[in-house]
């Protein structure tokens, strides 16, 4: 079901309030067909918020979206459904355990998808969700270590070359 | 504590669903009704932002109760249930409309009041009342928006008949006793059983019966024998199911001579909807149009294809 309106009806997106109306039904089915799914994600958010500097917040299209100063980490909707941005060569490692996918629109990016199906798949996530965590952390530190060395009165040059 | 838990519960079912209730007998009374004649407009705000608004206003009353996504969306399902049992009290509305709108106030009382209890944990006044007032506005923005939706829906088959033998019976046709195929008529939505005509001339008066006895009264405005038959509709039954959201405008059966013994038979109907958004309306109104056509036209098939 999900696969057919990202495929066929995806561009209704746009429309505000549609995605997340979208998925709130997911957050039906779910209620019915998985209960335990709604859970996993409760657990997956307490443990992220856990972590330093993150929040939570309504992703753009609906789900629970994850954030490391105010950066995005990755979203799940409420079919289990999680999305991030890690960079190719992780996403190539990953894609040889054969659990993660290409992202459902997104193909040939950084962008996975995984779904989560079982408590493994829970934990599982939680893992994807850490490297994305620390990758935007390296990135912070990659800044802030450019910026100290083109010092104070490099600013632009660090923004352009960092 | 469970006492309490369920005065709170009570609480946001209640003042959510008479918040609903009242912006909307505002709207319908005060904003709306001045824009239209028949019964007014059900705006996309009423069945989206007012839901979202609901689920907002009942996550403020569980915001101490720590409820999981599991227990929230419960929650929400229940207070849509008593929505429904609202909209069936108070405006007379058929179990069918209730079962086309369910999606959409579900999905959006569940959407709010995830929303809300994402609002009520950051606890930042100035942002809540921000998004509550934005979304107040997009409501009145929608209601005095002018809402009018027109569309037609056609539908082609072939019959294995010349158009002097289809032709009889697309003027009027004898009780279709066939079954059911579309689950909206399986249960219990009506369906076309029969067309009955005074005569087989321009302006005479046609009628068009449904399986709960329901008559749309017609009057053919185009005659153009083993071509064309058109009719405008004259009155339509005062179903709730149809009462104020849909008009049946017009309805025309074409005939084309393919030349080899076959008509192509072209089903049209023009409508006018008073339901919005369409984008999610007219996709019911599509596929239940698209199904009555089918019906009539397969009946006449059958009949014109019977030697």
């Amino acid at each position: 079901m999900f696969r057919f309106v990202t495929r066929y009806i995806g561009f209704l997106k746009s429309v505000p309030t549609l995605g997340w109306l979208f998925d709130g039904l997911l957050k039906l089915w779910a209620f019915f067909t998985q209960p335990s799914l709604l859970d996993w994600m409760d657990e997956i958010e307490t443990e992220v918020l856990k972590w330093k500097r993150t929040t939570s917040s309504i992703h753009k299209y609906g789900g629970m979206q994850f954030n490391y100063k105010g950066k995005e980490i990755g979203h799940i909707h409420s079919n289990g459904l999680l999305n991030m941005l890690l960079n190719r060569s992780v996403k190539a490692q990953l894609m040889l355990d054969d659990r993660i996918s290409d992202h459902h629109t997104f193909k040939n990016t950084g962008w996975i998808s995984f779904y989560i199906r079982t408590v493994e798949d829970k934990e599982y996530a939680l893992k994807l969700l850490r490297k994305g965590y620390e990758k935007l952390i390296e990135k912070d530190r990659y800044a802030d270590r450019c910026l100290a060395d083109w010092g104070p009165t490099g600013q632009v040059n660090a923004i352009a070359y960092c | 504590m469970l006492k309490k838990n369920l005065f709170r519960n009570l609480k946001a079912y209640c003042i959510s669903n008479f918040f609903a209730v009242g912006i909307i007998a505002i709207n319908k009374y005060f904003i709306v009704d001045s824009h239209v004649n028949v019964g007014g407009v059900f705006a996309f705000s009423e069945f989206i932002i007012v839901p979202i608004l609901m689920g907002i206003i009942s996550a403020w009353f569980w915001r101490d109760m720590n409820l999981s996504s599991g227990e929230l969306t419960g929650k929400s399902l229940l207070n849509g249930c008593v929505t429904i049992v609202l909209a069936s009290i108070f405006l007379g509305e058929g179990v069918i409309c209730l079962i086309i709108v369910s999606p959409l106030l579900f999905g959006s009382i569940i959407t709010g009041a995830f929303i809300g209890r994402a609002m009520f944990r950051r606890n930042n006044n100035t942002l809540n009342v921000s998004i509550i007032g934005l979304m107040l506005a997009i409501f009145v923005a929608d209601s005095l928006y002018a809402h009018h939706y027109e569309n037609m829906v056609s539908d082609t088959i072939i019959v294995n008949a010349p158009p002097q033998q289809v032709w009889k019976n697309v003027v009027a046709f004898k009780r279709i006793k066939e079954k059911n195929k579309y689950w909206l008529f399986r249960i219990g939505m009506p369906s076309p059983v029969e067309s009955t005509v005074e005569g087989y001339y321009l302006g005479a008066k046609r009628k068009c019966i449904f399986s709960n006895g329901y008559t749309f009264d017609e009057k053919i405005v185009t005659y153009d024998e083993n071509k064309n038959l058109t009719f405008a509709i004259t009155n339509q039954p005062r179903d709730p199911e149809i009462m104020g959201h849909i008009d049946i405008e017009q309805g025309q059966f074409l005939l084309k001579d393919n030349g080899n013994g076959t008509t192509t038979l072209i089903g049209n109907s023009w409508y006018k909807l008073y339901v919005f958004p369409t984008w999610y309306y007219d996709t019911w109104a599509q596929s239940i149009t698209r199904n009555v056509h089918l019906r009539v036209m397969e009946h006449i098939k059958e009949l014109s294809e019977t030697k």
